[in-house]
């Protein structure tokens, strides 16, 4: 009741001001400068009052101004606002869009700043990017859209977040991802709890200057991610309803596997040629024949054929068999147009004193393979007050749930999917077979799943290969299943302590609770003989952060000077019970039903962080900007001796453009702005939360007994890690800003690297993690943006960015470190390839040929072949990291019709391929899935081919080398909207004020230097049998009334 | 005015946590505990040897791999060991390489991860003689218990790596012999030193270790006389010393020593009255499909269907014998390498793994007898397991050479699949392997054959200072 009287005490005031005032009416319309389109929804206030209006369908607007009004306000999102003295009766205004201009405010660290005072490297992704996208995970939408950011998506599953480096890999240990800000609080739960539709703009903050207020965690820079609100203006609610479906399939073509006749032929010749002696005669030849032919059944252990020796002495099928069966795995395993829907409604509006937005966003989306699956709800309220002229409070909150069906599908587990199909050859049954190879049939007639161990069947009972599974079976009958939940919010005052200072506090509050449930088969499977284990784990991670922050800003005639303080407390929570059981009755799938625990789990994991900051910045004449930033951090995670770490940059910019001596080019340009910027960084994450404790692990329990174990050797001294991040660039925007832009260079060189430095194992410890060695980055970005074309019907723009990256080790512990494929060596970089060279294959013997080095006695080192792998040696072979990457679009509107496309390239990487090298194996291990390119096998002395013979003996042939490393380049049009915005007049009868219809398509064409695999699939450039990106075509249509 | 309030209240916001200085050393880790823990109580030292005891039968992880199910613990170790000789065939699943021999290279896996695994086992060793040592909360009347038990543990761990690098007569390096904990690396060492070290370490450790113990995956003096024979085995000399260790290990009463009720049994639990020492595998705790001899040997049980057996081995059983749980399982055809399966070892999460028994104590007894001039001695105690084993058992008319065949045939007999104990003998006795029958994969091994040993590994030689290269070259 009390809210009621309130509301109409509220309503009264509007209305007794609008009764007593003496009022004119002003009129006129509004349109786009860009497209000279009338804009309807712009709010209109008399400056000084809380009268407004807002403009029609067709950008009129009508007002009545009181006596004492004579300015008016016009306002509009994504428009920059404009003033006009109320000179006449008809006030028509262009508006122009924001995005052009130089007083577009930007979102950095702790705070905002006009892009023209800006020092740092900044990208600002937004809408424009965002929406045309399907991004599970919004991250990975700025793909090719921010030069120096180089993200990477592996795998087909949705709901995964992509790899992200900022300006080359400036971590080699520890964590090298840039730190995650949403909504000014630095995020620590799971990245696809956010909705594309919420997110107003993706900043990356890329310079020292830029972060150095997150200096502490932004050594690998900072990505911001903005949520949306408003202006305080009088405008409307705007309800929009999006809503979009479609299908989704592998992006690029996958290997072609053998068929069963190939493949028995293929697995005869490689018995065959395991039998024969060296210099073998034709009579070796036909012995070996007769024992290949034997041999062969009990070797692959089954027989798709209704003959018992399926292969003659010739090598070839005998006639009268017939095949039973050749299994497509891939194809039983793969989802065909996976289905992907999402709906979408926003709704935002605000007054004078209030802003809101609302938004309810639900998606669901099927992965590349079966059973895999992305399904989230998400909801956000952003909404901010005005309570007194001096004081301002709001909140962004949001609350999301996904679920998240998971099947393995990378990586050698028993059941990971891509391994599956890699791996076992066609000629083994999905289905159980008996002796004869007839399907067998469980007691209500149904087919069995063959896990390829039967017990006491002579033939088609054991698989030589991931015996006990089946990747089919298991996708369907076990249940791997994330759930996450993720409340986040965060929450500010702000109080005008005087003209000139304010003071604001934050509260950000993070609650994700991740539930992992796994569920293994009663019957089948792994935990059959068990009757079935679940596995639970459950974490609840909770992350306060406090921040208080003083500002100080005066303007001094030509001087402005802005100082912040700011303190900030981040405590951070993980806390993680599991439990594992065994023995479940047929549909029981939870923890309760078991009737033997197997292991249980959990512990508690914290980290805090201090800090206290300070940032000066300063201009003169709005033409010659400085800002310094200073930063001083505790940190739990190093020993109190070594907790602190201090953080700074300095920053410059020159308006050159707005010199006197500049003027006279002003009609062609418009902005020629220099800045640079160095500081220095820190990091202190991925290296565990207590990494100098000296510590023994618990639960290395024998039976009952206790048990605990020395957790390896520490480096108590370990400290932060620090970056010194150079970086210089040219702003430029000429020709009225049809064509705008920026060049930088940057350099980031280590200073106290956090490294796992490799100590010899025979001292029982294999690594120490201390602050040694050096990673140096460098490189060059470029960024073009042109306005093409701009009538009254047609609007073009286009978009070219470019960026370079030299990584480069500068300093380490010992000469030379291997890491798998790789080398690190002071000078090269933390990826490049050390692996033996390829040499083809012997003509005369068909084994596998790699060089070696060898000295004469005079020392000259020559390179010749070697037939042993171990003997070869290993060389350097160029790195994974591309050379470039970048990404090019263009967005082109003709009257209704808007067409939208975003490329992303990458040229110059390398990628070892351990798929097609596992599918080029001479048969080494029988049973093994074969690519057709083994047709090009070596069969006979003489033949001159690059694929060895196949051979059923252990050998080296597929070892690592350069016979399966590729160049990576490819072009990937990432995004294609094509849209149709239906007619105003339309609009107009059905009180709607947006019907947009569209295309949408996702990963759609991918040129790539590779075959049979996706271009996209690690840092260190190897594969890990991934399921494929998925490229998704959909139709939309969004609502806005 | 009343801002200027809001304004103190700021600044104190501002500057309030630089007073609470404990704010950052609250967080602790939770599940872990510091030296000071482990070495003030006798509980935590027991928990130590506990967690190592874990590690013998658990997953082991290197470097650039993840898990393996052919890399584990000591029960890796031995059953790659196992299928190295004639006896037993593997299928073409884990261990395929260790089958062919063929698992020896710097960069492979077997070399990586026995190197490391017996090495970090080594280090653990010497950190716990250190500490206790070292601690003053410890009582002294409880430490030389300790040290004994962690100087048996050494010596076990340096001999296992003996096994596997050492080459008779051949004039190879030993690996680096490290006495105590080192955070250097070390060269590779001369033999003599080396084989002294490890005699030293068992020799202190039977003089030091109690009987009783915790359960019978723990060491006790017993075990530590059967390590202390086996060594002396390897090297070939002392078998006075052997006799009298193996004597210690199983009691010296050859009867109640042997039970053939452990082949009904499935060799699958420690308790077991024949196991001087195993693996205590728990169901809560379990090392799943990793478990081997069981998750291969076990073709009842869904696992890998791994183990065959060599069919001129089958051959050599008496029907009546108790051992003789061979069957064509598959309907094979003879000469097919699938066509005897063995029915020894039964496989469940839970199978226990045995390192020792006293049935193999009572053949190196009887050995050492042979060897000491006592073969009437010897030849009672071959029969007396031989009868045990089979109750029509004849007793042979062996004498000399022959008799000493006898009783490493016996051994083969009754130890296959467990330790290794073909590849064992061949080692040490310097002969061949050569394989006949069914076989899989034929090789023949000369004596001293270099695949009876191991490269060192890429990432030592790439961290030692003191090894290069070179190391291998004769290896």
């Amino acid at each position: 009741m009390k809210k009621n009287l309130f509301s109409m005490l509220v309503l009264c005031l509007i209305g007794l001001q609008s009764v007593f005032a003496q009022s004119r009416e002003v009129s006129g319309v509004v349109t786009s400068a860009e497209d000279g389109l009338s804009i309807p929804g712009v709010s209109i206030i008399v400056k000084g009052t809380t009268i407004g209006t807002s403009t029609d369908f067709d950008g009129k607007y009508s007002i009545a101004v009181p006596a004492d009004g004579n300015v008016l306000v016009f306002s509009f999102v994504g428009m920059k606002d404009q003033e006009v003295q109320i000179t006449s009766s008809t006030i028509n205004v262009v508006m122009e869009s924001e995005s052009v201009g130089m007083d577009e405010v930007v979102v950095v660290a702790y705070g905002t700043k006009n892009k023209r005072s800006l020092t740092g490297a900044v990208t600002s992704v937004g809408a424009e990017v965002l929406e045309n996208q399907i991004a599970v995970s919004p991250i990975s939408s700025i793909q090719g859209a921010a030069p120096g950011v180089n993200i990477l998506t592996s795998g087909g599953q949705p709901g995964e977040n992509p790899t992200i480096r900022i300006r080359g890999i400036g971590s080699v240990n520890a964590s090298a991802e840039p730190l995650i800000v949403v909504d000014g609080v630095v995020f620590s739960g799971n990245l696809n709890s956010i909705s594309s539709s919420q997110i107003e703009t993706i900043n990356v903050l890329k310079d020292a200057s830029a972060s150095a207020l997150y200096g502490s965690r932004a050594a690998n820079g900072v990505i911001l991610i903005t949520t949306k609100g408003g202006k305080y203006t009088k405008k409307d609610a705007t309800i929009s309803i999006n809503a979009r479906a479609g299908v989704s399939n592998a992006a690029v073509d996958l290997y072609d596997y053998v068929g069963a006749e190939d493949y028995m032929k293929y697995s005869w010749e490689a018995i065959r040629n395991a039998e024969l002696p060296e210099n073998a005669t034709a009579a070796d030849y036909s012995t070996a024949g007769q024992t290949a032919t034997n041999d062969l059944i009990t070797t692959l252990g089954y027989n798709p054929y209704d003959t018992a020796n399926p292969v003659g002495t010739d090598g070839e099928i005998v006639s009268g068999a017939n095949l039973k069966w050749d299994s497509d795995w891939y194809d039983a395993l793969s989802n065909d147009n996976a289905f992907y829907n999402e709906y979408d409604l926003s709704v935002n509006g605000s007054s004078d004193n209030v802003v809101y937005f609302i938004n309810g966003n639900y998606l669901k989306q099927e992965g590349a393979i079966i059973e895999s699956e992305f399904e989230r709800y998400s909801g956000r309220i952003n909404l901010k007050a005005k309570l007194r002229d001096w004081m301002e409070m709001g909140t962004n909150t949001s609350f999301s749930k996904s679920i998240q069906n998971y099947p393995n599908q990378s990586g050698n587990s028993y059941t990971s999917i891509m391994q599956w199909a890699n791996s076992i050859a066609n000629i083994y049954p999905i289905y159980q077979r008996d002796a004869n190879g007839d399907l067998k049939f469980d007691a209500n007639g149904n087919k069995i799943y063959d896990y390829g161990n039967v017990s006491g069947q002579s033939v088609n009972a054991v698989r030589p290969r991931l015996g006990g599974e089946n990747a089919v079976s298991s996708s369907l009958l076990n249940e791997i299943l994330y759930t996450r939940s993720n409340l986040f919010s965060s929450t500010f005052m702000k109080i005008d302590l005087h003209k000139n200072l304010s003071f604001r506090t934050n509260f950000g509050y993070e609650r994700y609770v991740y539930d992992s449930n796994e569920y293994d088969h009663y019957k089948y499977g792994s935990a059959a003989s068990v009757a079935g284990r679940v596995s639970q784990q459950r974490t609840i991670t909770e992350t306060t952060t406090i921040t208080n922050s003083l500002n100080f800003k005066k303007d001094f005639e030509d001087h402005s000077l802005a100082v912040d303080v700011i303190s900030e407390y981040y405590d951070y929570n993980y806390d993680r019970l599991s439990a594992q059981g065994t023995g479940f009755l047929p549909g029981v799938k939870v923890m309760s039903g078991s009737t033997l625990p197997e292991s249980v789990g959990g512990y508690v994991n914290s980290e805090r962080l201090e800090s206290y900051m300070g940032r000066v910045d300063y201009n003169y004449l709005q033409r010659y900007f400085v800002d310094f930033s200073v930063r001083t951090d505790g940190s739990s995670r190093f020993d109190s001796d070594n907790r602190w770490g201090t953080f700074y940059s300095v920053g410059a910019n020159w308006i050159l453009s707005d010199e006197n001596f500049m003027k006279s080019f002003a009609n062609k340009i418009d902005l020629l702005k220099i800045r640079a910027s160095y500081g220095e960084l820190g990091n202190n994450r991925g290296i565990g939360y207590f990494p100098y404790y000296a510590a023994y692990d618990t639960g290395w329990n024998n039976g009952v007994n206790t048990g605990v174990l020395q957790g390896g050797i520490v480096d108590q001294e370990i400290k932060w890690e620090k970056t010194a991040l150079f970086n210089v660039a040219i702003d430029y925007g000429f020709f009225n800003n049809r064509v705008t832009g920026s060049l930088e260079y940057y350099s980031k060189e280590s200073v106290d690297l956090l490294f796992d430095m490799p100590l010899a194992a025979s001292t029982g410890n294999t690594v120490v993690t201390t602050n040694i060695g050096s990673v140096k980055n460098s490189g060059f970005e470029f960024i073009v943006n042109t306005v093409n074309m701009h009538t009254d019907d047609i609007y073009w723009t286009s978009t070219f960015n470019i960026s370079t990256n030299k990584n480069e080790l500068t300093k380490l512990p010992q000469e030379e470190i291997v890491q798998g494929t790789k080398k690190w060596k002071v000078g090269k970089s933390v990826y490049d390839f050390f692996i033996r060279e390829y040499a083809g294959v012997d003509e005369q013997t068909g084994e596998a040929l790699w060089y070696m080095d060898v000295e004469d006695t005079d020392g000259n080192i020559t390179k010749e072949t070697t037939n042993v792998y171990g003997d070869a040696d290993r060389y350097y072979q160029g790195s994974s990291l591309p050379d470039f990457t970048g990404g090019f679009g263009s967005y082109f509107k003709y009257k209704n019709f808007d067409l939208n496309v975003q490329f992303n390239y990458s040229i110059g990487g390398q990628l070892y391929d351990y798929s097609y090298a596992g599918l080029m194996s001479s048969l080494d291990r029988p049973g093994q899935q074969l690519h057709v390119d083994i047709k090009n096998r070596w069969q006979k002395p003489g033949d001159k081919t690059n694929v060895p013979k196949l051979i059923n003996a252990n050998n080296d042939y597929n070892g690592t080398s350069t016979r399966f490393l590729f160049d990576n380049d490819y072009l990937r049009l990432k995004a294609l909207t094509i849209g149709y915005n239906l007619p105003e007049s339309l609009l107009k009868k059905v009180n709607l004020n947006k019907c947009r219809f569209y295309f949408q398509a996702d990963n759609l064409w991918t040129i790539s230097s590779l075959e049979g695999l996706d271009p996209e699939q690690s840092l260190a450039g190897t594969t890990d049998s991934r399921s494929n990106i998925m490229k998704t075509v959909s139709f939309g249509v969004n609502l806005e009334f | 005015m009343k801002r200027i309030y809001i304004l103190i209240a700021v600044i104190a916001m501002l500057m309030g946590g630089a007073g609470c200085s404990d704010y950052l050393d609250d967080p602790k880790p939770t599940d872990v505990l510091t030296a000071n823990e482990i070495y003030g109580s006798k509980e935590g030292v027991q928990a130590y040897f506990s967690g190592l005891y874990r590690m013998f039968r658990g997953q082991y992880e290197y470097e650039d791999d993840s898990y393996r199910t052919d890399n584990g613990g000591v029960y890796s170790m031995y059953y790659a060991r196992s299928v190295k000789g004639n006896d037993i065939i593997q299928r073409p699943t884990w261990y395929l390489y260790d089958y062919a021999h063929e698992n020896r290279e710097p960069t492979y896996s077997r070399v990586r991860i026995t190197w490391q695994f017996d090495y970090e086992m080594i280090n653990h060793a010497n950190t716990i003689i250190k500490e206790v040592t070292a601690s003053t909360a410890l009582a002294e009347v409880d430490k030389p218990a300790f040290i004994a038990e962690a100087k048996a543990m050494r010596a076990f761990f340096y001999f296992q790596l003996y096994l596997e690098y050492y080459s008779k007569d051949s004039g190879l390096k030993t690996p680096p012999l490290y006495k105590e904990q080192v955070t250097e690396a070390g060269p590779m060492s001369e033999p003599a030193d080396y084989e002294a070290f490890m005699i030293q370490d068992i020799n202190d450790a039977i003089a030091g270790l109690p009987e009783e113990r915790i359960n019978k995956s723990y060491m006790n003096k017993s075990v530590a006389n059967g390590i202390k024979a086996r060594i002396l085995m390897a090297l070939n000399r002392d078998w006075d010393q052997i006799e009298v260790a193996a004597n210690a290990a199983y009691g010296g009463d050859v009867n109640s020593a042997l039970d053939a009720s452990i082949y009904a049994g499935g060799f699958n639990d420690i308790d077991a009255s024949e196991v001087l020492w195993g693996m205590d595998q728990q169901s809560d705790q379990s090392n799943y499909y990793y478990v081997a001899p069981h998750a291969f040997a076990d073709h009842n049980q869904d696992a890998y269907f791994g183990m065959f057996v060599n069919s001129a081995f089958v051959s050599e059983f008496t029907a009546t014998d108790v051992r003789n749980e061979f069957r064509n399982g598959y309907g094979a055809p003879v000469g097919n390498y699938q066509q005897f399966i063995s029915d020894k070892f039964i496989f469940a999460f839970d199978s226990d793994m045995h390192l020792m028994r006293t049935a193999e104590m009572v053949l190196v007894d009887a050995e050492a007898n042979y060897r000491n001039g006592d073969e009437t001695t010897a030849h009672n105690l071959l029969f007396a397991l031989q009868s045990d084993r089979d109750p029509s058992a004849v007793k042979s008319t062996n004498t000399g050479a022959a008799l000493l065949e006898e009783i490493l045939l016996e051994r083969r007999k009754e130890l296959y699949a467990e330790m290794g104990v073909e590849w064992f003998d061949a080692k040490r006795l310097t002969r061949g392997i050569t394989r006949n029958g069914n076989h899989r994969v034929f090789v023949t091994l000369t004596p001293n054959d270099k695949r009876f040993f191991l490269k060192v590994p890429q990432i030592e030689i790439d961290a030692n200072e003191n090894i290069d290269d070179t190391v291998n070259a004769n290896r």
